[in-house]
């Protein structure tokens, strides 16, 4: 689970884009400039990010509405559009809040590439506005785009190994 | 205590809910089965064209191009097949209405004789009665024959079922990913990521096994006409395309298609070593399709026992005839897998 905030340098790049595209008749929508924010998505150019458009899906959470429970098979990861996500573990019997994502954050890229049980519970703590991305919808993406499908491969893969590396650091200092 | 008492309930009478809704579609379905069928057909043949589409698209070519040439390729394909394959069919109708009289009379005073032989021997049916019956159902048939011989008419419907198919077709495959997302958006937040598993497994089931069946049928069709052709048996291209067809029906299709192809073959000639021949022929085309053919098509089979296909595949006929036969078993593995996949989330991790 992981966060990501938009500079004004980025923010800026996003306007000069959208005047861009309005010129020449494409639309840059409300998806688009939320998915540009993401890691994930990192280097992708406009066409490639209107693929991955196709296959998000827009949900709204009210307030105290699960996203997901703990342990259910996970199939894809979230982006918060607008709101705000509580993420909560269960420890001996009582929910432990862990950590809590806003705007242009997201969590559960981990279920982008295995069938694994979620490790803790999504709830929404305001009504939240989420772009979900999942595995089924990637893969299939990846097969008829492929190219477009090894450039965020690429970027999950860098980010596994940031997160193993952070890790194994922590691990030698406790060793140390 | 109180409260989870009711919640129970409560989710007990939203899954019943769930249930009675389904099987209200499933009745609808059923009720308005006839204006089905060009969806269906539309909705196979997407499954067969939409890896094309997919590899277009990924080579660099828009989606809805991409489709508009495909549709346009294989109307060229076939008006080319039809072509090349006119005059041998035209020959087979002609040679098979010529020689139908004569079929149906060989028929006749066979199931004639029979009855007369099983009256004497069973004794107490009366002597006569079985023979009529036979004579009745063969000029019943003759008369029903007579009915649908409009042929403006089989043709007038065909051509308007032809021309919305290749509509359907061409939205299936352009907007087929867009409907079902805009299909999604009604499912519920707390059931939409079961659903959203559901939908792809059950994408899975159907696709891996129409589109490993219709290829192996396809060449087993082909194959058929080519050997049957080749070995001077009449109705070469007739047969061979029902054994194609049949082809697709696992374990009870390629009995069908021996059937009838053996059963033509006596009937015409009336010779044994001509059926002895089709055996031998037909036998060499299901050794070729079960050693080289069904292992590279049918890649992922559906796994299910050969008894539960055949109970499922009578079911299919009993309720949508051949259609139903050909989609019965994928249907049904995708009601499998949807009842394993709805257990997990709603049962398995507390979903609802």
């Amino acid at each position: 689970m992981t966060s990501s905030t938009v500079s004004p340098r980025e923010r800026r790049t996003m306007n000069t884009w959208n005047e861009i595209l309005k010129r020449i008749g494409g639309k840059e929508g409300n998806i688009i400039p939320v998915l540009r924010t993401v890691p994930l998505f990192k280097g992708l150019t406009f066409r490639d990010l209107k693929k991955i458009e196709l296959i998000v899906h827009e949900r709204t959470f009210m307030p105290d509405e699960v996203v997901f429970h703990e342990r259910q098979p996970g199939i894809g990861m979230y982006i918060i559009k607008e709101g705000l996500i509580s993420i909560t573990k269960t420890v001996n019997e009582e929910k432990v809040k862990v950590a809590e994502f806003g705007d242009g954050e997201f969590f559960g890229e981990m279920s982008l590439l295995e069938d694994f049980p979620r490790s803790a519970q999504a709830t929404a703590v305001v009504k939240t506005e989420l772009l979900g991305v999942f595995r089924p919808d990637l893969f299939d993406l990846l097969e008829r785009h492929p190219k477009l499908g090894s450039k965020i491969l690429m970027n999950l893969s860098q980010r596994l190994a940031n997160r193993l590396r952070k890790l194994t650091e922590k691990k030698l200092k406790e060793v140390e | 205590m109180e409260k989870d008492g009711f919640q129970k309930l409560w989710k007990a009478f939203e899954i019943i809910a769930i249930g009675c809704i389904l099987f209200g579609l499933l009745v609808v379905l059923y009720l308005i089965k006839g204006l089905l069928t060009p969806f269906i057909i539309a909705f196979v043949i997407t499954f067969f064209l939409s890896p094309v589409v997919d590899y277009m698209e990924g080579e660099g070519v828009n989606r809805t191009l991409a489709v508009i040439l495909l549709i346009l390729l294989t109307l060229i394909l076939l008006f080319i097949l039809w072509k090349l394959t006119w005059p041998t069919i035209q020959t087979e109708i002609s040679n098979f209405q010529k020689n139908a009289p004569a079929y149906s009379n060989k028929i006749q005073g066979g199931l004639e004789r029979g009855m007369k032989l099983l009256e004497k021997k069973a004794g107490f049916i009366p002597e006569g009665v079985l023979q009529k019956a036979v004579q009745q159902k063969m000029n019943d048939l003759a008369s029903r024959t007579k009915e649908i011989s409009s042929l403006f008419k089989i043709g007038m419907g065909l051509m308007v079922n032809f021309i919305l198919v290749q509509v359907i077709v061409f939205f299936f495959l352009k907007d087929g990913r867009r409907i079902k997302k805009v299909l999604i958006t009604y499912v519920p937040n707390k059931y939409f990521e079961t659903f959203l598993t559901l939908i792809y497994e059950i994408h899975q089931q159907i696709s891996n096994y129409i589109r490993g069946q219709f290829t192996d049928a396809l060449i087993v069709g082909v194959l058929s006409i080519i050997v049957f052709y080749s070995f001077g048996i009449n109705y070469a291209m007739f047969i061979g395309a029902v054994v194609g067809i049949a082809n697709i029906v696992p374990y009870i299709g390629p009995l069908l298609g021996f059937g009838f192809g053996s059963s033509l073959v006596l009937i015409d000639t009336g010779s044994i070593f001509d059926v002895l021949k089709f055996i031998g022929v037909f036998g060499c085309v299901k050794l070729v399709d079960t050693i080289a053919i069904t292992p590279l098509t049918v890649s992922r089979s559906v796994n299910v026992h050969p008894l539960m296909v055949m109970i499922v595949i009578s079911f299919g006929a009993m309720l949508h005839g051949v259609w139903g036969m050909l989609l019965s078993v994928p249907l049904y593995c995708s009601m499998r897998v949807s009842l394993r996949i709805l257990y997990r989330g709603f049962v398995g991790y507390g979903n609802w």
